[in-house]
Order: C-alpha cells, then sequence, then structure tokens
C-alpha cells in the first residue's frame, strides 16, 4: 500500500495554476523528492497534502484513506501528517524534549520516546535546551525529531536544508535520512536543490508548471530525463542539435550510439545531451586527424573531478568533467573532444 | 472575520448614532454649524496642536528609547520604568497640577507641553521594545561599511523601527484630538473642547454632534496618512536562525551623565510635578477627604470596571487583531482602521452614544456596568488591537501549522502554541487599556450604574467644588494604582531584564 | 470612511443581536440595571443630580435617616445631565431632576418630560422662582455678584451698573466664564430686559476689553482672592465655598462681594430646583423628597452648607450676604432662561468661547 497517493490535484490562485493535475503515489517507507524550481507548485502541493489549502479538484489519500477529495478535506491535524518547515518553527517557549513530545499522547510522552527519536537525530541530552541555545542545525534537528515522534503515516520536509551551510548540510541530509530509514518513516522532501534530491530520494518526482514532468529512480531521472529540460534541470547538459540516423546521433564533435535505439530509417533531426562527464579532452596535438577540436576558456578545480569549458570554432560553448588524476589543460590551449558511451536523443521540431 | 466584524461593530455604535442625529438635524442646522468661521479654526488648531504633540512625543519617545536601548546610559532600568509612568497620570490632573504651579500657565503650547510629556510613553513603550528586538547584525554590518552611528541610525535601524513609531504616533495623535481634561483646563480652544462647550452653552446637543462628525473626519484623513507612512513601509523581520545577540552599547562617553540628567528632567516634569502638587494638596487643605471606606469602594469600583473593560476589549480585539496580523488584506486593514475611528471622539459623544443605544436597543443593559464596559471598548479598541497585533507577529502561523500536522486540535493548539506566545503582547494590551479606562472620565459620568462611584468620578466630584484636598486622596490613588499597570508595560519591553538572562 | 445612516443601522441592528445574546445568557434579564429602579412608592427614588455630590450628599443622607426613603443619585454637571435626560426620554430611569439653574430645567421641560407639580407644593415658593406651568420649582436662589479685590480696585470705583464693566478702564481687569451656566443664564436675562441688541452690544464691549476667561466661578474667585484679578462676574455663593475649603471665614477673604441693586441685570437672581420626571408622577416618595427640600431642615441646609438663599419665608440666608430681599433684583422672569439657543449664538458670535 501506499503511504501517500495524489491523482489529477489541482489548485489555481486566482488566474495562476499552481497545481494543473498532479499524480503522484509514495510507497510506504520510502523518501520522495519533489523536485523544481521556484514557483513551480511544489509547495502548494505540500501545503494541499498537508490540508493548509483545499484542493480545487483530485483526490489525495493517505494510507488508503482519502483526505482530500471533491467532497472531503480532513483537517490537518486529523490527517498524520507531520510538517517540517523551512526553518525548523520550533515553539520557542517550549524546551527541546517539550517540542518533541508536542505531538504524543500523555502515556507515550513517557514511555521514552523522547529519547528515542533525539537519539535518532544525533541531540541525545539536549531535551532541557530551549530552542534559542541551540544552533540552526541543532534546531532541524529537533524540528525532525518532532515530526518522528507521533510516527505519523507522512513526514513532509519543507525545503529543510535551504537556511543552513553547505558543510552543516551535507551532514544532515546524511543523518535525516538515516534517521528516517531507522524510524521506518515515509516522507516527501520539497527542494530545488537538485543535489539534495539526487542523493536522499529513493524516487524523485520533477515539477514544472504545475505538473509532475518526471517520476522514478535518482538514477533514471539523471541518465533518461523525460526532455531537454529535465535533463538541465537535474544535472549539468550539453544540449546540442543533430541528426540521427541508424542508431547514431551526428552531432557538430562527432557521432556517438543513441539510447535507446531508434529505427529511424530517414535522418531525423533531434536535440542530443551529453553529460559532461561524457566528454574526453586530448591535446589536440595527440588527437586522431579529423578529431573536432575546441579552445579550453577555464578550468574549475573541485578537487575530486574538474570541470573544463571549452569553445568550439562556431563559439558554442560545452563543458567536460574529467576525474582527479587526468590530463591538465591550461586555458587557452586547444584540444580535441570525443564523446564516450551512448548518448540521449529527442526529436527536434523542424524550423 | 464574523467575529472581527462583530467587535468592529460594537466600536461603530457611536458612529452610527451621530450618522443618525447628524441626519435628524437636517441639512440646514448642519451648514448652520460647518459655515461658521470658528469651525475651519478649530480644525486648524486642532491638528496643530495634535502635530505639535504628536512631534515632541516622537523626539522624546524616539530619543529615550535610544537611549535605554542602544547606549551605555547609567541606571537604564530605572529610566524605562520612568519613561513609562506617565501613562499613570490623567492629564487632567497633570495639566490642573501645572497650572497650579505656574501662574498663567495656559494657551497652546502650555497644552502642548502636558501632553506631550502625558503622552510619549504611547511612542516609547512601542519603540523601545522594537529597538530591543532589532538585528543587532545589520547595524554592525551598515557600521562596517563606513557609516556613522547616526547615518546608520538613520539608514538602517529607523527603518526597521518606523512601524512601532507610527503606530504610537497616530496614537498619540488621535489622543490629543479626544483629550477635553487638558485643553480645558488651559484654556485652549480645540474640538474636543468646542464639543464639551456646546453640550454646556444649553445643551445644544446637534453643534455638538455635528463638530464631532468633523472630528471623525479628520480622524479619517489622520488615518489615511498613517496608512500612507504603514505602506511605504515594508514588513521586516529578522532573516535566519540562531539566538539573538545583545547589543553592544554605544559609549556616550561625556554626553553620559548630562543625558541622564535631561532624562530625569523630563521625567521630573512628566511625573514629578504632578506627585508634588498632589502631596502638597494633600497635606495642605481641611475639606472632607472622604472617609476611608468611601475610597476604598471608589477605588474598588475603579478597579472593577477597569478591569471588565479591559477584558472586553481584549476579546473584542483579538479576532481583529489576529486578523490584521495573519490574513492582511483590505478587508482585514479597512476593519482595524475602522476601530480607531471612534478613538478621537470625546467620551461624552461615547458615552450619549450608548445612552442611546441603552436605552433604545439594550435597555435591560443600562445603567448597568456592562454598557459601561462596552463604552470603555468602543473607545479603547484601537488601544488593544495594536497589542494584539504586535503580539500576533510573535506567533507566525508556521509555528500553528507544525502544531497541527503534529495531530494536535485547533484548540489545542490555540492554548499550547498561539496564546503562550502572544499571551505577554495581549496582556500589555490590557495593562494599556486598563489604565486608560482608570483615568477615564465624560463616558463613566454617564454611564456608571446610578450611585456607583470610581476614583475618577470622585476626583471630578471634589474639584468641580473647589474640594481640592479633599480631591487628592483620590488622584493621589488613581495615579498610585495605574502605576502598577506601567511595570508591566515597561517589562514588556524586555528592557528589564538582567543583562545576560534567557 | 463615513458610513450612511443605513449602514449605520444595519451596524446597530448588528450590535443589538449581540448584545440580546449577551444578556440572554445572562439570565433572568430583571435583574440587569435599570430594572431594578423604582417603583412608586416603593421607599425608594432615583435622582439625577445636577449639582455637585459634595454639596448634595449630606443633604440626602438627613432625607433618607428621616423618612426612610432611600435615594439613589446620579451625578453629572446640569448641561451634561441635561443631554443625558434628553437621550433617554421617557424610558428614564430618574424619578427627579436636581438642576442647578432654572435654563437648565427650562429645556428639559420643553420636551415634556417633567410631571405637574401639587398645589401645595408650589405655593411654598414665590411665583418668580418656579415654572409658570408648575413643572418645576426653584429650592434654593443665587445672586449674580462683582467679585474684587480691594488692594486692586477701590469699592468707590466698582461700577453702578454691570454695563459699565465695557468701559475701557476695565481692560484685561475682567474674569468672565462664558461656558459657565450662570453666565449665561445672566446673558439671556440682558435679552429679555433690555433686548437682543443690548445684550450683543454688552457682549462685544467685554470681549473688547480682553477679559480673563476661566472654565468657572471658582478660578475666578481664586485668582481675584490670589489678586491675579481685579473683578470677576460669579454668583454669590463661591465665596462661602472657597473660605470652606481652606477652613476660614468668608469675611477673612481678600475677594469681596458687589452686588450692583437697584433692579440692575447685574444682580440677577436664578434658582437651582427641581422637576419631577413623567414616570414619578403619583409617586409619594417623591414627593415627600421635593416637599424636604423646600422645608426648614432643607433650606437651612442650602443657606448654611452651599451660602445659597433659602426661596421659602422665615428661614435666614447665609450672614455675608445682605438678605434676599434687600437685593432690589432685576424683575425677570425665570420661566424665559430656557430660551438659551439665541443666547448660545450671541456668545459664539461674540467671540468669547471657541
Amino acid at each position: 500500500m501506499s503511504a501517500l497517493s495524489i491523482s489529477d490535484a489541482e489548485k489555481a490562485w486566482g488566474d495562476v495554476r499552481a497545481l494543473a493535475g498532479v499524480s503522484l503515489t509514495v510507497p510506504t517507507g520510502s523518501l520522495v523528492a519533489v523536485l523544481g524550481p521556484s514557483g513551480c507548485g511544489k509547495t502548494t502541493l505540500l501545503r494541499c497534502v498537508a490540508g493548509l489549502e483545499r484542493l480545487d479538484a483530485g483526490r489525495i489519500a493517505v494510507d488508503g484513506r482519502d483526505v482530500a477529495g471533491p467532497r472531503t478535506h480532513v483537517p490537518t491535524h486529523r490527517r498524520r501528517i507531520a510538517l517540517v518547515p523551512q526553518e525548523g518553527a520550533l515553539f520557542p517557549h517550549l524546551s527541546v524534549a517539550d517540542n518533541v513530545g508536542y505531538g504524543l499522547d500523555r502515556a507515550t510522552r513517557r514511555s521514552g520516546r523522547i529519547a528515542e527519536v533525539l537519539a535518532l537525530v544525533g541531540l541525545d541530552g539536549y531535551g532541557d535546551r530551549m530552542p534559542h541555545q541551540l544552533s540552526g542545525g541543532q534546531q532541524q534537528r529537533v524540528a525532525l525529531a518532532r515530526a518522528l515522534a507521533p510516527r505519523p503515516s507522512l513526514i513532509l520536509l519543507d525545503e529543510p536544508f535551504s537556511a543552513l551551510d553547505a558543510g552543516l548540510r551535507a551532514d544532515l541530509r546524511r543523518d535525516v535520512r538515516a534517521a528516517l530509514r531507522a524510524d521506518g518513516a515515509t516522507a516527501v522532501l520539497v527542494t530545488h536543490d537538485q543535489g539534495e534530491a539526487l542523493s536522499l530520494a529513493d524516487e524523485v518526482a520533477v515539477m514544472r508548471d504545475g505538473r509532475v514532468v518526471q517520476m522514478g529512480t535518482p538514477t533514471s531521472v539523471y541518465r533518461t530525463p523525460a526532455d531537454p529540460w529535465v535533463a538541465a534541470f537535474v544535472g549539468e547538459a550539453v544540449l546540442l542539435p543533430g541528426t540521427a540516423h541508424q542508431g547514431r546521433a551526428q552531432t557538430p564533435i562527432g557521432t556517438a550510439p543513441i539510447l535507446p535505439t531508434a529505427a529511424d530509417e530517414a535522418p531525423t533531426p533531434v536535440t542530443v545531451l551529453i553529460r559532461p562527464e561524457q566528454l574526453d579532452l586530448t591535446a589536440a596535438h595527440r588527437a586522431a586527424p579529423g578529431a573536432v577540436t575546441a579552445t579550453v576558456l577555464r578550468r574549475d578545480f573541485h578537487g575530486h573531478d574538474t570541470l573544463t569549458v571549452v569553445r568550439l570554432a562556431d563559439g558554442t560553448e560545452l563543458a567536460a568533467r574529467s576525474l582527479d588524476g587526468a590530463e591538465h589543460h591550461g586555458p587557452g590551449s586547444e584540444v580535441a573532444l570525443k564523446i564516450r558511451d551512448t548518448v540521449l536523443a529527442w526529436p527536434r521540431q523542424r524550423g | 472575520m464574523l467575529a472581527a466584524t462583530v467587535a468592529v461593530v460594537v466600536a461603530l455604535i457611536p458612529l452610527a448614532y451621530l450618522a443618525i442625529r447628524t441626519v435628524e438635524a437636517g441639512w440646514p442646522a448642519i451648514r448652520t454649524e460647518l459655515t461658521n468661521p470658528r469651525v475651519a479654526d478649530l480644525a486648524a488648531r486642532s491638528l496643530a496642536l495634535a502635530a505639535v504633540v504628536t512631534a515632541g512625543c516622537v523626539a522624546l519617545g524616539v530619543g529615550t528609547a535610544f537611549l535605554v536601548t542602544r547606549t551605555d546610559l547609567p541606571a537604564r532600568r530605572l529610566f524605562t520604568i520612568l519613561a513609562a509612568l506617565p501613562l499613570a497620570v490623567p492629564t487632567y490632573i497633570a495639566a490642573f497640577t501645572w497650572v497650579s504651579t505656574i501662574t498663567g500657565f495656559e494657551g497652546f503650547w502650555a497644552s502642548a507641553l502636558v501632553l506631550t510629556l502625558c503622552s510619549y510613553p504611547y511612542v516609547f513603550l512601542p519603540v523601545a521594545a522594537a529597538l530591543h528586538r532589532a538585528d543587532p547584525a545589520q547595524e554592525e554590518v551598515s557600521r562596517s561599511l563606513g557609516r556613522g552611528a547616526w547615518t546608520t541610525f538613520t539608514s538602517v535601524t529607523l527603518p526597521q523601527i518606523r512601524p512601532a513609531i507610527a503606530g504610537g504616533a497616530l496614537l498619540v495623535a488621535l489622543y490629543v484630538l479626544s483629550d477635553f481634561g487638558a485643553v480645558a483646563i488651559l484654556r485652549t480652544d480645540t474640538f474636543t473642547r468646542a464639543v464639551f462647550i456646546a453640550f454646556d452653552l444649553g445643551f445644544d446637543r446637534t453643534g455638538a454632534l455635528v463638530l464631532s462628525t468633523v472630528l471623525v473626519a479628520l480622524t479619517v484623513l489622520l488615518l489615511a496618512g498613517e496608512t500612507l507612512s504603514r505602506r511605504r513601509g515594508a514588513r521586516y523581520a529578522r532573516v535566519g536562525a540562531g539566538a539573538r545577540r545583545p547589543h553592544s552599547p554605544a559609549r556616550l562617553r561625556a554626553l553620559r551623565w548630562p543625558a541622564a540628567a535631561a532624562l530625569t528632567a523630563v521625567a521630573a516634569l512628566a511625573f514629578g510635578v504632578p506627585a508634588a502638587n498632589l502631596a502638597r494638596r494633600l497635606a495642605a487643605g481641611v475639606s472632607r477627604p472622604g472617609s476611608l471606606p468611601e475610597i476604598a469602594t471608589a477605588a474598588g469600583n475603579s478597579l472593577t470596571v477597569s478591569l471588565g473593560g479591559a477584558a472586553l476589549t481584549m476579546l473584542l480585539a483579538l479576532p481583529i487583531g489576529l486578523l490584521a496580523a495573519r490574513a492582511p488584506g483590505v478587508l482585514a486593514n479597512g476593519l482595524e482602521r475602522l476601530s480607531y475611528l471612534t478613538h478621537a471622539l470625546p467620551g461624552i459623544v461615547i458615552g450619549l452614544s450608548l445612552v442611546f443605544f441603552g436605552i433604545n436597543v439594550a435597555y435591560p443593559l443600562y445603567q448597568s456596568v456592562w454598557l459601561l464596559t462596552f463604552a470603555y471598548a468602543a473607545l479603547f479598541l484601537p488601544l488593544a488591537v495594536a497589542a494584539v497585533a504586535g503580539a500576533a507577529a510573535q506567533a507566525p502561523p508556521v509555528l500553528e501549522e507544525a502544531a497541527r500536522s503534529l495531530g494536535r486540535r485547533p484548540a489545542a493548539v490555540f492554548a499550547t502554541v498561539t496564546l503562550p506566545l502572544t499571551l505577554p503582547g495581549i496582556a500589555a494590551g490590557a495593562a494599556m487599556v486598563f489604565l486608560t479606562c482608570m483615568k477615564e472620565l465624560p463616558a463613566t459620568l454617564l454611564l456608571r450604574p446610578t450611585g456607583m462611584d470610581t476614583l475618577a468620578t470622585e476626583l471630578w466630584t471634589h474639584t468641580s467644588v473647589a474640594a481640592y484636598a479633599g480631591a487628592a486622596p483620590y488622584a493621589a490613588l488613581l495615579v498610585l494604582l495605574s502605576a502598577i499597570p506601567t511595570w508591566v508595560l515597561a517589562a514588556r519591553t524586555g528592557l528589564l531584564q538582567q543583562e545576560g538572562d534567557q | 470612511m463615513p458610513i450612511s445612516p443605513l449602514k449605520g443601522a444595519l451596524a446597530l441592528a448588528a450590535a443589538t443581536t449581540l448584545a440580546l445574546g449577551l444578556t440572554a445568557c445572562g439570565g433572568d434579564g430583571e435583574s440587569g440595571g435599570v430594572a431594578a429602579g423604582s417603583a412608586p412608592n416603593d421607599k425608594k427614588i432615583t435622582v439625577y443630580s445636577g449639582r455637585s455630590e459634595t454639596l448634595v450628599k449630606p443633604l440626602l443622607e438627613k432625607f433618607t435617616q428621616q423618612t426612610g426613603i432611600k435615594v439613589e443619585t446620579r451625578y453629572a454637571n446640569t448641561a451634561q445631565m441635561a443631554a443625558q435626560l434628553l437621550e433617554e426620554g421617557d424610558k428614564s430611569p430618574a424619578d427627579v431632576f436636581l438642576a442647578q439653574d432654572a435654563g437648565a430645567l427650562g429645556a428639559v421641560n420643553k420636551k415634556a418630560l417633567f410631571a405637574a407639580l401639587p398645589a401645595e407644593t408650589l405655593n411654598k415658593v414665590p411665583q418668580t422662582y418656579r415654572a409658570q406651568d408648575g413643572k418645576w420649582i426653584g429650592v434654593s436662589a443665587r445672586a449674580r455678584v462683582l467679585t474684587y479685590n480691594p488692594d486692586l480696585v477701590s469699592a468707590a470705583e466698582l461700577p453702578k451698573s454691570v454695563f459699565e464693566l465695557t468701559d475701557p478702564k476695565w481692560k484685561g481687569k475682567i474674569g468672565v466664564a462664558p461656558t459657565n451656566a450662570s453666565f449665561q443664564a445672566f446673558v439671556t436675562a440682558i435679552t429679555v430686559q433690555h433686548g437682543e441688541a443690548k445684550a450683543r452690544e454688552f457682549l462685544k464691549g467685554l470681549k473688547a476689553n480682553e477679559p480673563q476667561i476661566r472654565d468657572g466661578n471658582v478660578p475666578i474667585v481664586e485668582d481675584v482672592d490670589a489678586g491675579k484679578i481685579a473683578v470677576g462676574l460669579v454668583n454669590h455663593y463661591y465665596i462661602g465655598e472657597i473660605a470652606k475649603e481652606r477652613g476660614v471665614t468668608p469675611e477673612s477673604l481678600k475677594a469681596k462681594l458687589h452686588f450692583f441693586g437697584n433692579g440692575d441685570i447685574g444682580s440677577l437672581v436664578n434658582v437651582a430646583g427641581v422637576g419631577v420626571l413623567n414616570r414619578a408622577a403619583q409617586d409619594a416618595d417623591v414627593r415627600s423628597f421635593v416637599d424636604y427640600l423646600l422645608g426648614t431642615e432643607g433650606q437651612k441646609y442650602f443657606a448654611e452648607q452651599t451660602f445659597e438663599y433659602p426661596v421659602v419665608a422665615g428661614v435666614a440666608g447665609p450672614a455675608y450676604v445682605p438678605a434676599l430681599n434687600e437685593l432690589t433684583a432685576p424683575p425677570v422672569n425665570l420661566n424665559d432662561l430656557d430660551g438659551l439657543q439665541g443666547t448660545i449664538a450671541l456668545i459664539k458670535e461674540s467671540g468669547l468661547t471657541p
């Protein structure tokens, strides 16, 4: 059974259609990320699921029970959906333990559940502190513990890491996922950060203009995006015009096999997706004759890898990623390009 | 929304009454009243007085607030309390003590001085609280970017506290328009005084009520002005999480003691003059100061009706204030603004309107404590609404949403989250209303149950027959009892806590 | 935003619903504020007093002691009390209106709120001091006087007529309380006796003399006594009140009284009096209250405690002023003093009040 199932959800704010028919299923025990740029409707979706807004049309069911529909609107407090808002929203007048115990009945509060979830989020012994005595990251952990404590059907995380600095964010992400797993919780994470979505979630739902445009595992969303927009949104993408013919794509920088293989006989104009890690660079003088060459514009060194931006003769700029230890090309040097692996291509509208 | 509308309706009873009576009076009577050149004269003088007093209160209030929150002024907590204390002195007592201290103390500037000294806490309290809450980091950034202390104050701090200043200034301006006590004693011809005189001059209700209608029009002007300034001032909030750090005080150096002396002087003028004068009068005259039980009964009655008034006013203010803070929009703002309309009306008009309401509509309530508390609510709703709206900001909606998502029913969420967070602000509002009810006279005289005396009415009884010594104990007790809630208000600024307290 | 009468009425209706809802929760309705007022002959009466509590309360207490009739009293100044009575109309819980001057009684009487008094009550008081239609009656009298400070003005320089005060030699020296009911009654009396033109001329002359405007009579007498003002237009009894407050005799005050005499309008004699509201027309308790005020004890009280003139024959007036019948007061009919609207227009027009 799925913990959450949304079908054809619609919600408009005046003329703006925030949700234009969203359907989404979250299996019990999984963590699903709703990924999209700001304004795509993901926060509205979250608020509708939480019962803070009413749907215009469509249905939402939690644990198989309808909570929102044409004639149903279960109020927030009876949905068993716990919220983790952006900055935690801890109750400033309650201690950490009281915050965590807020959603528990009296018996459960004394059962040790508070200490248990505090331990899960790595805040053993912080129960007596007041929220203002905690750092931003600790506040978020408490907010998560508070949401976990009543064992809700679903936990909704609303950009919970956006207010934190990068170092804290990575740790916290890992710990949050661990805590959610350890407790067997089901969660929906709303975010505009693709790195966050891909690294944390079991499944990613990409939203655009009030619709889910693609849903799948992080790998499939990254490797086989539904369209060029998704491709560019979930990761760095080199998008080139090309022609598909007999399973191969012809591009300005050479040819490569297309995935999946199309059985087209006549050459078709396509848009070709190449991820930067699919581009190999070699020094121009060592390249095979006839290879396409480009000029290095700059190098961004990231430690584990390096992103090299090059410019083709026709002015097109491309990025190539190489692992540490690979050959170095300084700005201004001439390199030859080669596509590794199969590429993705979508038919292009003529004109 | 419904509850807020009901609350506003209560506040609008006086306006409905005015409308009915003005229409009854008919056009010729209205025209005669309005075309009189003195109306323009009075309007100009009333507005000028309101402007001067408001400017004075802003200067004094913001200055004092700055000194006690941002500098190394000695005895800052003491000065915080001293700056709140003038609220405990009714303007009629202050004016009277000034007149009897300085011969020939009267006229426009005398009224302006006394009203400023009595009302600057309306600006001081919210501004001090806002300064105390403001994020020091923003000011530090400004200083680090090479801006001086003054530029930083005007370009960074001032915009943050502008809503607090505007709110306080509005209350002062409305109060000045409605004040009768001080301008009567100091012989300054304002609109409100003309309204009272119209009643005294042969029971000229029509004239008085037409004038009051003009007063309402002036209030609309003021409110429009304030709304404009509000629109320009966006919402300012602290960004990011984490604990608030205390401000590091600016060093006054050579100015430290002169500043302290200046604040002492203001306190002496605002509170010392009335207190000293009352003490002298207590010691002098021989008129029967009223037996002890009578004083105790009057004090008891004052406390009862003021508590009742504060309770009812807060009850009505809660929906409006919460609505204005939570669901800002044309309707909510309109409702909030409407509640201010009656605030500039003289107490006697509010009183008569509730006499009308009581006689014609709610006869069983007539001359009961209920109707009196209704009058207080109609008079002082804006004070309470401002407090509730401010308090609601302490409990942002996201907290309630989080709480509801954890499975608590809305009522439980209100009790466990909203109320504890807003209660201090609501208590401060209640203290302010309570204090103002204690001092109210004209409406109390008209609406109190027959035979019931309060401190204010006893004070009036005695001063109207020149029995000043007899009046003194009532005045002293009134000031003393009113001083207690000012403590609550001073504490609300957050400045009374020990430094380093959590 | 100005609201239309219709909207106002709607608002009122909504508020009513709320208010009634509140009272309905309160229970039996009969226990509310006014309903507990006085039924006829229940040994309880409700008095609206436009006179000060300090002056009136001891007298009312004596009345209750003697008759066992409880008195519920509201206090406010006479004008505001009259405004309240007019607003309340026939639903007023008041049985008796005790007013400071004949004009206020006349104004309430004009709206037909008073019941006729019995002949035996009316006959106790000279016709001069009661309503022609018998609906109100004076209980004490007060004379207009000129108070003066002998250090600033010698007795010889004092004017023979109040109209001489418009002479430029009094510039800046006169204390006036133009908002005070007694002053207004006095202006009305000028109109009644000498015509509107004369009244207008007097007020204009007075204003031209830059008088010292005060809120009431007490500050005028105090300032004259303190030597801040030379002369002032007041009532005769303030000297007594101020002396009592200071614990001294009226004679020991610096401020002295000057009666114009000779029928000059400056020595107008006005009354404080009572009217009985319609609802109490048949109430014997109310009748005994009125009779008490006009009885020896009541009259003596006014003479000794409030320093006014008794209006019933046989009771002596205060000692520090000449007797009422020696004043040669002007022959003005007090019934004519309710026409205040014209007076107010005159006073406003003169610029003495805002």
